[in-house]
């Protein structure tokens, strides 16, 4: 059972040793042998779920292996109910990530299974490190391929500045966290995560660590200042590339805070909270009024990301249970949700090799089931009741309510302003006049495409729905965490 | 005192291996290349091989030298753990650099076995500069390595870059002994003393208020000697000389000069500062400080602007110089250790970034890569050597999990636990704006699509496996550190003690 977690690290970086093996040449056997392993991985991260323990905030899966013994430092791999459900949706999309690049890669094949092969080993390594300094590595070693993955398969020459403010950015605020990490060691002698949560930071010690974990998560999530290298980063990154971005990487971020930020240091964290929901809010609102008059699809579906995060980090800071459930809630619909939409524009795309909305309209004639699919996870994105994000939002404005009413009322508007780009974005589109100039290019889905969107329509109904399953499976851990509070 | 030196011939043993080795081998090239029976052969081959043989025999004899420390020859001398860490470094960092520059001597029609003989001279010249143990034996020992390299810089006499290289490093080079000799006579002026041990009691025994008007020749002395120093490493600002001289030289030269020389200068600092001069730690440390913020920011900002790639490698290890400086300028045991794991991790990286540089060449023309615009090709023609270089420069960057983070990572944890928070603070922003040239590399290499218009040479077996093992450990070192962060351990606890 413990070795569950090993193999789905393991996993990826066998099977991109395999591929690399291939020759250049046998593409499809490559990316065979890609999706099998993903699809392997995904099925294994299942098992975690089913003998995952709901009646315990304990870290289950543990596993123990020598790093740095001499300073104490260790692999120290487990996960609790908030990371199980993030390795789940790594290992989810990755496979689709996979296929949706199926055909639209054919230039370095190889070098792209085997750059996504590691970032899924990386990404799951983040979420189920328990040693701040392993975190601190795989955040940061996300970047390679990450960088690798927009420049080398990004689709136009900008892509190469916003591959370079991607890797910059969060460079730049990692590094600080660095710093922070050396002095909490050099304080409690061990960057065990376990026992950290059991250490107490003076005050002001708090403050410095707290600002420092801030600067590299809010680059992460993105938190509004902070923010410019996303829209670019996924504009100019193929979609499979925008998948991740949206679906995971942003979520490092949001997770930083509740793993380390929110229980670690508890009276910074309250000290802090104005901050946080005043960039928040202004998050909500200013990116959801840039996305209204945003001309590019993945700009939109970009700028509403940000949006949305607003929504989590306001939750997450919240500090309480309905708040930070919402938040977890919000950021695994975001996975679906996002990941959806920019799928969905990746199809558009790939087809007609534009993303500027004036080149598009009346694509429910002659694509009737992408059209569908648009509105589902239009609706997902929202957040119509019934959609996995409504559940989040709604619970996240309960726990703001109960801690500040003026926030939430500000952060409500977001909803509304919510429901108007997302309606808006499909309304030019879907509906109108169809452009008869690219009228041959507008084909339906294909089987591949049909079957990639399918699940992600009944994940987000299913966590709309029964919410509970879901719910149950973090309570524990949520409690555990706000402890400290 | 005995005449006969008794056990002191057994601890220079090796020294006086390398000795004889190259002399023999440098009689046998003498007669046998001239020799018209045999049709004046090349011998670069035949030489490699016996390079090779020697430096590993040499190897052997240091490994199996059966004193832990000792003093020798009237205390001229000194073997102990932290010259034999040293050794082994030294040592792995001549056979690779012979290694990769195997075939380059072949291809550019250079016929001089003297590049070989010259190779094993510096390195004795190296030892005798590690184990020295009085400022006379250090000062002879770095003439001697400083005139073996000014030599190699020229060694590739149809070029006019290379003479030029030879000659700008020779003027600088014997400045910069004389500027370091004149401090190290004001030391004897005023101690009288020239031993390494006989400097520290002194220095521990006196004091400003007892030297009275002599402090200021104590400092001034020990300013020429720190500036020698800091001119030798080629560490900002006393690195102007580094770019043109490395560029020039041939670039197997240029290998060997970035691998080696860096880490027999920087052994006999440490001793010469840590234990002769650790009571006037006041006196140089602010100045290894400065030295080693302009080093970051020279070595990140020089490096902007750069076409070449052999010019920006010269910049990025002026950079990693800055780092180890911020190791050393702590002055603890962790400070010592990260500057000799992060001095391991130096030498692997550059050892394979310079086997990749060597390796590419144009099949056509025959001509050499010298521009990064080159490196667009690379990713299509060698798409494994093109992979391990954008390794090297994430593990440059100090990107985990490469091993670059570690040593990067164990300089941080190093100074912040004694307190540079200054200095820790530029040197994070240095890694970032050096992030900036690293990913260059990357950019060139992987963003550019096109035809192909470059047909890249196949490079030979030596490269290939030197390529493949400092990639491998580029990797396996971050996951496994504890050897070698326990022996640099053990090495820098000995050496403080």
């Amino acid at each position: 059972m413990e070795n569950i977690l090993l193999s789905l690290l393991c996993l990826p970086v066998l099977g991109a040793i395999l591929i690399a093996l291939f020759p250049s040449s046998a593409t499809r056997q490559m990316k065979v042998v890609a999706l099998t392993v993903s699809l392997i991985n995904f099925l294994l991260s299942l098992n975690l779920w089913i003998f995952f323990d709901n009646s315990t905030s304990k870290f289950q899966f543990v596993t123990q292996l020598d790093w740095f013994e001499f300073l104490n430092m260790q692999w120290y791999i487990g996960i609790d109910g908030i990371s199980l459900f993030f390795i789940i949706l790594t290992t989810f999309l990755v496979p689709v990530c996979l296929l949706i690049s199926w055909s639209s890669i054919t230039h370095l094949v190889k070098e792209f299974l085997v750059a996504f092969l590691f970032l899924e080993t990386f990404m799951i390594a983040v979420f189920c490190m328990l040693d701040l300094i392993l975190f601190y590595v795989f955040f940061e070693s996300v970047l390679i391929p990450m960088f690798l993955i927009i420049g080398v398969w990004g689709s136009r020459e900008r892509k190469i500045r916003a591959a370079y403010q991607f890797f910059l950015y969060t460079l730049i605020g990692s590094l600080f966290m660095l710093l922070a990490i050396l002095l909490i060691y050099f304080q409690v002698g061990t960057t065990d995560l376990q026992v950290l949560m059991t250490t107490e930071f003076s005050e002001r010690r708090q403050f410095f660590l707290w600002l420092a974990f801030f600067l590299s998560f809010a680059v992460k999530v993105p938190m509004i200042p902070f923010h410019i290298w996303l829209p670019e980063a996924h504009v100019e990154a193929p979609t499979s590339g925008s998948v991740i971005l949206a679906g995971i990487l942003l979520k490092l971020g949001t997770y930083g805070f509740l793993r380390f930020s929110i229980p670690l240091f508890p009276e910074a964290t309250v000290y802090f909270t104005p901050l946080i929901y005043t960039l928040s809010v202004l998050g909500i609102i200013y990116a959801s009024f840039t996305t209204l008059r945003q001309i590019d699809l993945k700009k939109i579906i970009a700028y509403s990301s940000v949006a949305h995060m607003g929504f989590v980090t306001l939750g997450l800071f919240s500090l309480n249970t309905q708040g930070i459930e919402g938040a977890i809630l919000l950021m695994l619909s975001h996975g679906f949700v996002a990941s959806a939409l920019f799928l969905c524009i990746g199809i558009l795309y790939d087809r007609t090799h534009t993303r500027l909305i004036r080149y598009y309209g009346g694509l429910v004639q002659t694509m009737p089931l992408f059209s569908f699919f648009f509105f589902v996870f239009t609706l997902g994105n929202l957040s119509l009741p019934g959609t996995s994000s409504f559940v989040g939002e709604f619970l996240i404005l309960l726990g703001v309510f109960q801690t500040n009413t003026f926030i939430a009322t500000l952060a409500a508007t977001g909803m509304i302003l919510g429901g108007a780009y997302s309606i808006w974005l499909y309304n030019r589109v879907v509906f109108g006049n169809l452009k008869p100039i690219y009228l041959n290019q507008f084909a339906d889905l294909n089987r591949r495409e049909f079957f990639i969107l399918l699940p992600f329509v009944v994940c987000i109904f299913w966590m709309g729905v029964y919410p509970s399953i879901f719910l149950e499976s973090f309570h524990l851990s949520v409690v555990n965490i706000l402890q400290s509070h | 005192m005995n005449f006969f030196f008794e056990n002191d011939f057994y601890a220079i043993l090796p020294e006086l291996f390398l000795l004889c080795a190259s002399l023999a081998l440098l009689v046998f090239g003498v007669v046998y290349s001239t020799s018209k029976a045999h049709g004046k052969p090349s011998l670069m081959r035949l030489m490699g091989w016996a390079t090779i043989l020697c430096l590993g025999l040499t190897f052997a004899l240091v490994w199996n030298t059966p004193f832990q420390s000792m003093i020798f020859f009237s205390q001229s001398l000194l073997i102990d753990e932290f010259t034999f860490f040293f050794k082994v470094l030294i040592l792995l960092g001549s056979l690779a650099s012979v290694c990769i520059s195997f075939q380059y001597f072949e291809t550019e029609n250079l016929k001089s076995f003297e590049y070989l003989i010259l190779i094993l001279l510096s390195t004795l010249s190296m030892f005798l500069l590690v184990s020295a143990y009085d400022l006379i034996s250090m000062y002879l020992a770095i003439e001697m390595q400083s005139l073996c390299f000014y030599v190699l810089a020229a060694s590739q006499r149809n070029s006019e870059f290379s003479t030029e290289a030879g000659l700008k490093y020779f003027l600088l080079g014997a400045f910069s002994s004389g500027v370091f000799l004149l401090g190290c006579s004001f030391l004897y002026g005023i101690t009288g003393l020239t031993n390494f041990e006989a400097l520290a009691i002194f220095f521990s025994q006196q004091s400003q208020i007892t030297l009275n008007q002599e402090w200021v020749f104590v400092q001034v002395s020990l300013l020429f000697i720190l500036v020698g120093f800091l001119f030798k490493l080629s560490a900002a600002p006393f690195h102007f000389w580094a770019p043109d001289v490395y560029e020039g030289s041939p670039t197997s030269v240029t290998a060997f000069f970035s691998i080696v020389p860096k880490v027999s200068i920087l052994a006999i600092f440490m001793k010469l500062f840590f234990q002769s001069f650790y009571e006037l730690t006041i006196l140089w440390q602010p100045f290894l400080v400065l030295s080693g913020i302009f080093s970051l920011f020279v070595g990140a900002l020089g490096a902007f602007a750069q076409k070449k790639i052999k010019r920006l490698l010269v910049y990025s290890s002026i950079g990693h110089l800055g780092y180890m400086f911020l190791g050393a300028s702590c002055l603890t045991v962790e400070g010592v250790q990260s500057v000799l794991t992060y001095l391991i991790f130096y030498l692997i990286m550059t050892t394979q970034v310079f086997s990749c540089v060597l390796a590419l060449k144009d099949n056509q023309t025959g001509q050499r890569l010298r521009y990064l615009e080159d490196l667009k090709y690379l990713n299509k023609a060698h798409p494994l050597v093109a992979f391990a270089f954008v390794l090297n420069f994430f593990s440059m960057a100090g990107i985990p999990p490469l091993v670059g983070f570690c040593g990067k990572f164990y300089v941080f944890f190093a100074a912040l636990s004694s307190s540079l928070y200054f200095f820790v603070f530029m040197a994070l922003l240095s890694s970032i704006l050096s992030c900036f040239y690293y990913l260059r590399f990357v950019k060139f290499m992987y963003f550019h699509k096109g035809p192909v218009q470059l047909k890249f040479a196949q490079m030979d077996e030596c490269k290939a496996w030197m390529i493949s093992t400092s990639s491998f450990l580029l990797i396996y070192l971050f996951f496994f550190p504890t050897v070698v962060f326990l022996w640099a351990e053990k090495v820098a606890l000995l050496f403080l003690s």
